[in-house]
């Protein structure tokens, strides 16, 4: 009851700051969020994310939850999920989200538009051997669309297929007949969304903006 | 050396007795005679202006001393971490979303960046969404000496620590042992004089005298919170043969609307002390209470509502649709269990100021009884009470909408946030009708863009 409460103190911030990119005061918002999401626990399970009831209405819910577990996103070297994270973990499978600095470099801007699309990447690449097959695009395909009355399996399986026939045709150009495509690797990938604006489309909006980005510049 | 300890002992003993004579004659002054006659001294309001004054020293001299120190102060985050736009539908989001690949590709089709869009969305209702945080303690502005309220507490300077020393010293020293008596006082008040009524034979003198008794006991207990509650519009007070509603954010809720009138509590029954409270109520005027075996029975429930409602003599039902405490900021979904009988409702909207003593009960943090000492241990309670004017339900509503219209209107008279999730959610999950809502509003616009495509390639062709 009179536990004198102090917030985290800077340097540690200092540390996350650097490695992920976010600001302190980002840092300290996303880690009150992560404690009121573990209900003040170290680390973050599964069913703590399962229970955000607006997380529930999406239909690729399991996907999004699966990749703050999936080491591929935890940086870490290695293969397969991890049960829990803790904040650190949590913070950098965020920064795949955090919102652009206004002053980079285009070598910097390609940077993080890989990075982002490697996040997405691997959400598909569910068994993690690198191409997209056939199979994990259709599987993608359906946890978006209903298998209901709107749309009957059969519809859902062929728009699939057509989508990943497009892909095959865009990356391979002309196929022969008995050739088989494997699936989509990370390069094809990189060319299929040539044109997408992903820097800016995949990026939490904080509401309160880094007060250094004003400092430097003013733009 | 007898000689000299005698003397020490009587001046101890004196001491203590004038101590607590003076203690016993202040509590008998300022707030039992009061209680028993229900006139109000105003005291409690003077301590709040007084309060008022040093939180406001308080927190600009932690600014102060954050400002010297160069450090941010941790201001809470009361709109939202998240700059929502909008809410634009699915279909606008995702034609926007490929209106930057439209030179790549003629026709519209599945895209492999519509998974964008879900993915951003999921992860925004990571960082932030509208239900978990009601389930904990709202977030103040203004520092009120409680510790448990402040996230910026550092030795900032020396006077401040002091008066929030002085602070713990007064709350836990002199205004807690001092509530607990007043509670003590009025609980065995209440059983010993309810007991004595109920052998009344008269039924009308019995049911005067109940009254009476019931709201002495409630008075006493609301100066053993220190809750300062201001009622307004009681021309639109509950009547007997209805049902009162009101949001719920804590067991003193109870407490604070029996305070002002005489209602019918319906419940669970209990063991312990809770339980005799109960049965002593019971004994002379008529709540409902149900035996835990009942409690799932509906149709049971909803006939002994509707029994009671119907006879004109018995008072008022209190009752709490959410079903569960939120942190009052928001009003949540409404059971539609009590809307189904068709008697006239009575709404009534609950505020707490927060400044003075959070009075949200999480359950799953604390336990009722560690959550009663906090709350004796805080400064005070203070709310208002808004009595709506009654409601019934209309020609071709059913229980659901009003339950919903019942729901806005307390939500928009007590200033908080309307919100269509069921308070369950703090226990439960979602249930899949939700998700597949999405799919089904994603896969109308594929299909309609299916359809386009046929089209066009028909007429290539």
């Amino acid at each position: 009851m009179g536990a004198l409460q102090s917030l985290p103190g800077q340097p540690e911030y200092v540390d996350l700051a650097e490695k992920t990119g976010f600001s302190f005061e980002q840092i300290g918002v996303l880690h009150k969020r992560f404690k009121q999401l573990t209900h003040n626990e170290e680390t973050l399970r599964r069913d703590h994310l399962n229970g955000i009831p607006d997380l529930a209405c999406n239909p690729i819910r399991s996907q999004i939850i699966e990749a703050f577990f999936d080491r591929r996103n935890l940086r870490q070297n290695g293969e397969g999920v991890v049960e829990e994270i803790g904040f650190e973990d949590f913070l950098v499978v965020m920064s795949h989200f955090k919102p652009p600095k206004l002053h980079i470099t285009e070598e910097q801007r390609e940077s993080v538009r890989k990075e982002k699309l490697r996040f997405i990447f691997n959400m598909h690449d569910t068994d993690n051997d690198g191409t997209i097959t056939l199979e994990e695009y259709r599987h993608v395909v359906e946890e978006l669309l209903s298998l209901s009355e709107t749309l009957e399996i059969d519809t859902a399986k062929s728009i699939a297929d057509a989508a990943m026939l497009e892909v095959a045709s865009i990356s391979m150009g002309h196929m022969e007949p008995d050739e088989f495509y494997e699936g989509i690797t990370f390069e094809h990938f990189l060319k299929l969304l040539n044109g997408f604006e992903i820097e800016t489309r995949m990026n939490i909006r904080f509401l309160y903006m880094d007060t250094m980005n004003f400092c430097n510049g003013g733009q | 050396m007898t000689w000299f300890t005698f003397p020490v002992d009587n001046l101890l003993c004196r001491c203590l007795s004038i101590t607590i004579t003076l203690w016993l004659t202040l509590l008998l002054v300022f707030t039992i005679v009061p209680a028993v006659l229900g006139v109000s001294l105003g005291v409690r309001r003077v301590y709040l202006r007084t309060l008022l004054k040093i939180f406001e020293w308080a927190t600009s001299r932690m600014e102060m001393g954050a400002k010297e120190k160069n450090q941010e102060l941790y201001k809470p985050y009361s709109n939202g971490i998240i700059a929502k736009e909008p809410p634009s539908s699915l279909q606008q989001e995702i034609q926007e979303l490929r209106g930057s690949t439209s030179s790549l590709r003629s026709e519209p089709e599945f895209d492999m960046g519509d998974v964008f869009f879900f993915c951003r969305r999921g992860m925004e209702s990571i960082v932030d969404d509208e239900v978990t945080t009601r389930f904990s303690a709202q977030e103040l502005e203004s520092w009120n000496l409680l510790t448990r309220s402040n996230y910026n507490f550092r030795h900032i300077n020396v006077k401040l620590t002091v008066v929030w020393g002085l602070g713990v010293l007064i709350r836990y020293g002199v205004l807690l042992p001092l509530r607990v008596t007043l509670a003590v006082t009025g609980i065995s008040l209440l059983l010993v004089l309810t007991s004595l009524v109920s052998l009344l034979p008269s039924r009308k003198l019995r049911s005067f005298l109940s009254e009476k008794i019931h709201l002495l006991c409630y008075r006493m207990c609301v100066r053993a919170l220190t809750a300062i509650i201001t009622y307004h519009n009681r021309q639109n007070k509950p009547k007997n043969g209805g049902i009162c509603v009101a949001n719920h954010t804590t067991p003193i809720d109870v407490i604070i609307l029996a305070n002002d009138g005489c209602y019918s509590m319906i419940g669970q029954i209990h063991g312990g002390l809770m339980g005799m409270i109960q049965r002593a109520m019971v004994k002379s005027s008529p709540h409902i209470w149900f035996d835990r075996s009942e409690v799932k029975d509906r149709h049971l429930v909803a006939k002994r509502l509707s029994d009671h409602v119907a006879d004109k003599t018995k008072q008022p039902i209190l009752i709490f649709p959410e079903g569960t405490c939120i942190n009052n900021t928001s009003v949540m979904m409404f059971k539609k269990g009590s809307f189904e009988i068709g008697c006239t409702v009575y709404p009534v909207a609950i505020k707490y100021d927060p400044r003075f003593g959070d009075a949200f009960w999480n359950s799953s943090k604390f336990g009722l009884v560690s959550y009663l000492l906090r709350m004796m241990s805080s400064w005070a309670i203070v709310c208002s009470v808004w009595y709506l004017p009654p409601m019934k339900r209309e020609e071709g509503e059913d229980a659901v909408q009003f339950a919903n219209r019942v729901k806005a209107a307390i939500a928009a008279k007590g200033g908080l946030v309307d919100l269509v999730w069921d308070g369950g959610l703090k226990r439960a999950k979602v249930k899949d009708a939700f998700k597949e809502e999405q799919q089904k509003l994603y896969s109308k616009v594929l299909i309609g863009e299916q359809e386009q495509r046929d089209q066009s390639d028909n007429r290539h062709l």
